[in-house]
């Protein structure tokens, strides 16, 4: 059938060997608005930017959901995408409980979703997604970070960041980053990391920040954000 | 309409009849050298609903002799009251009070008498023979018996009859002194028994009705199980 | 006729102090007719952690192959060992999958938890229904026979040599009274340093 060829996966090899479509989904990510994730002695902090271009929207839409009781999640790039997969994150994660009636450990909920972002590389019909995700959780007594990528790659990391001037964020936490950090202070490293080439000024309305700890993942409210800004020379 | 009515007529009507009930229960008896026990749960009930709580399923026949029954409590009352009016003619005829042993042979054979139609009954008698010694016999519902030294009979004598071979009949147990065992161990034994009973078998339950049986008479005890 | 009780064979745990046991009859017949003496219905599935199944012989076999299978996977997927609480919701789950057609199966595990050591003893019905006592479980067609000497015998914080002589006793003398259950016995004992497994005679009728 004529038709045929459309069919197969758009995702295919250039003849030097790399796949384009994945490092345009890439190039999605790099553009997209910036997101940090630090892990803390007792607990993980993730943090972004969530720049409204009017005043005219409500604030109800987030970028930080939780995926379980103990797990978290936040994007980089495309949110539609970002949508879709912490609907498949969640449903995941319900299917295990089902099983072992046991909470899903942050680990096997990042193998499967990253399994799913690369079978969005391999399919016919479908596109790679235009997000990287920072997931992190609370397992085991200890706390857990990780990044996916469009690729279906995924990373354990002490301390992140992803989107637009990544690269100015990852290097301003490798020089405050310390091992025995606490969660507040973990969560102060963020805003500053995301203060980093932040255009403009910020408030508690304009970033989004979730904390997991042993009692479990939960987004902070915009007073609790405010408290944590007000800790910070403007 | 008319239609209906007509098949309906044409078409025979099955009647039933159910003429058992189960009304559940659990006996136990063990015999001993000079004494014989015999003891029943005092829970009446069908299905899942409880009858009463204080209905012994003992009856006691002669000074030397105990019946315990359960199974179809209609069935029960007749074959005893029966068993009785036999045992007045037995003493009329015989100018003697009827033995265990003769007794046992006795109810054998009324309830192989009714062998198409049965008492539908698990019975136990427990007693001292002519020479004194403990004795019990079992039935199953048509009349076989068997002389034996303990048993459990009813709702709950699978659960029972395996823990009093290695209890009273030692089975399975190495460098113990397998004489009989006293009175007091062997009511030890049964109260036991009903505890674990009652804790698994709706049927069993309430209370336990306990008859003691020695040369000096029959002694009766009572005592508690769980009410749910 | 029951397929529940067409093989025979029966199976019981107990928990004790620090330890836990289970132990199964060893015949295999089909009704009335005895054919073996040396079936396994008790499977090792971890260091410290059995699986019982009582029921039809095929299905054991068959339950057994599909828990490994399972059980594999989990294990090597998450690079850790399954606890005796996960496995039984893991088999409740393969069970109900089944829900229509089932396997003629009543699965039972036996363990140490593998964080906290603590003994666990659990079994479901063919259709994966979870009970998880803190005393004993059966299964099989001398299950009555089995709760009347469970109940008088088991006692909380039995020793291992005390825990040994409980279940085989309430083994063995329930399986006397049961016609498809007994021709031996197997009793193993779980300890947190070691596994005990004592074959143990019986009538052989």
């Amino acid at each position: 059938m004529a038709t045929e060829r459309y069919s197969f996966s758009l995702t295919t090899f250039s003849p030097s060997g790399k796949l384009v479509q994945i490092e345009y989904a890439l190039a999605a990510v790099e553009a997209g608005a910036p997101s940090v994730g630090i892990k803390a002695s007792n607990g993980i902090v993730l943090a972004t930017e969530k720049k409204q271009k009017t005043i005219l929207f409500e604030d109800c839409i987030h970028k930080v959901e939780p995926i379980t009781d103990y797990i978290g999640m936040v994007y980089s790039g495309m949110g539609p995408d970002y949508r879709l997969l912490v609907k498949k994150a969640r449903k995941i994660a319900q299917q295990y409980k089902l099983v072992y009636q046991e909470n899903i450990p942050t680990q096997q909920l990042v193998q499967r979703v990253a399994a799913i972002m690369q079978e969005y590389t391999q399919s016919g019909g479908v596109r790679p997604f235009g997000v990287s995700l920072l997931i992190c959780g609370w397992d085991q007594n200890r706390p857990y970070l990780y990044q996916c990528d469009p690729s279906g790659a995924y990373f354990a990391w002490k301390a992140t960041a992803m989107g637009r001037n990544y690269i100015n964020g990852k290097t301003f936490l490798e020089k405050r980053y310390s091992e025995d950090l606490e969660l507040d202070d973990a969560v102060h490293t963020a805003i500053l990391t995301l203060k980093e080439g932040f255009e403009g000024q910020m408030t508690a309305e304009n970033i989004e920040i979730g904390i997991a700890d042993e009692t479990g993942f939960r987004r902070l409210d915009v007073a609790t954000v405010r408290d944590h800004l007000s800790n910070i020379p403007q | 309409m008319a239609l209906v009515t007509k098949q309906i007529l044409d078409t025979p009507i099955q009647h039933h009849f159910s003429p058992y009930s189960d009304n559940g229960g659990t006996t136990v008896a063990v015999a001993g050298p000079d004494y014989a026990i015999i003891a029943s749960d005092t829970r009446l009930s069908a299905g899942y609903s409880i009858y009463t709580r204080e209905q012994s399923k003992l009856f006691t026949l002669s000074e030397t002799t105990v019946l315990g029954s359960s199974g179809c409590w209609c069935d029960i009352l007749s074959l005893t009251r029966i068993i009785e009016a036999r045992m007045q003619m037995y003493l009329h005829e015989h100018n003697k009070v009827m033995s265990t042993t003769s007794l046992a042979k006795m109810i054998s054979i009324m309830m192989y008498g009714k062998r198409f139609f049965p008492y539908y009954t698990s019975t136990i008698i427990a007693g001292l023979d002519p020479e004194g010694k403990g004795c019990v016999y079992s039935y199953d519902p048509i009349g076989h018996t068997e002389r034996a030294n303990f048993r459990a009979g009813g709702s709950s004598g699978a659960l029972l009859q395996a823990l009093l071979d290695n209890q009273l009949g030692f089975k399975n147990q190495e460098n113990v002194d397998k004489t009989p065992v006293s009175l007091e161990k062997a009511i030890t034994v049964v109260k036991d028994a009903f505890t674990a009973a009652a804790e698994r078998d709706i049927y069993t339950g309430d209370g336990v009705h306990l008859c003691a049986i020695t040369k000096d008479g029959i002694k009766e005890f009572n005592f508690e199980l769980r009410k749910d | 006729m029951s397929i529940m009780t067409y093989n025979g064979g029966s199976i019981v745990a107990m928990t004790g102090k620090n330890c836990v046991a289970i132990a199964c009859d060893k015949r295999f017949g089909i009704q009335g007719t005895a054919l073996a003496d040396n079936f396994q219905r008790i499977f090792q599935v971890g260091p410290h952690m059995f699986v019982g199944l009582p029921g039809l012989g095929t299905d054991t076999q068959t339950v057994y192959q599909k828990i490994r299978f399972r059980q594999n996977l989990y294990e090597l997927k998450e690079n850790r060992k399954m606890s005796p609480k996960v496995l039984l919701s893991m088999i409740s789950n393969m069970l109900y999958e089944r829900r229509f057609g089932p396997y003629f199966v009543e699965p039972m595990v036996v363990g140490l938890d593998p964080e906290t050591a603590q003994p666990i003893v659990g079994n479901m019905d063919l259709i994966g229904c979870v009970n998880i006592p803190s005393d004993f479980v059966v299964g099989g067609p001398s299950s009555d026979q089995l709760y009347g000497m469970c109940e008088t015998l088991w006692e909380p914080n039995l020793e291992p040599d005390d825990l040994f002589e409980t279940i085989a006793q309430a083994l063995v003398n329930a399986c006397e009274r049961n016609a498809v259950s007994g021709w031996g016995a197997v009793v193993h004992i779980i300890e947190q340093d070691k596994v005990t497994v004592r074959h143990v005679k019986t009538r052989m009728d």
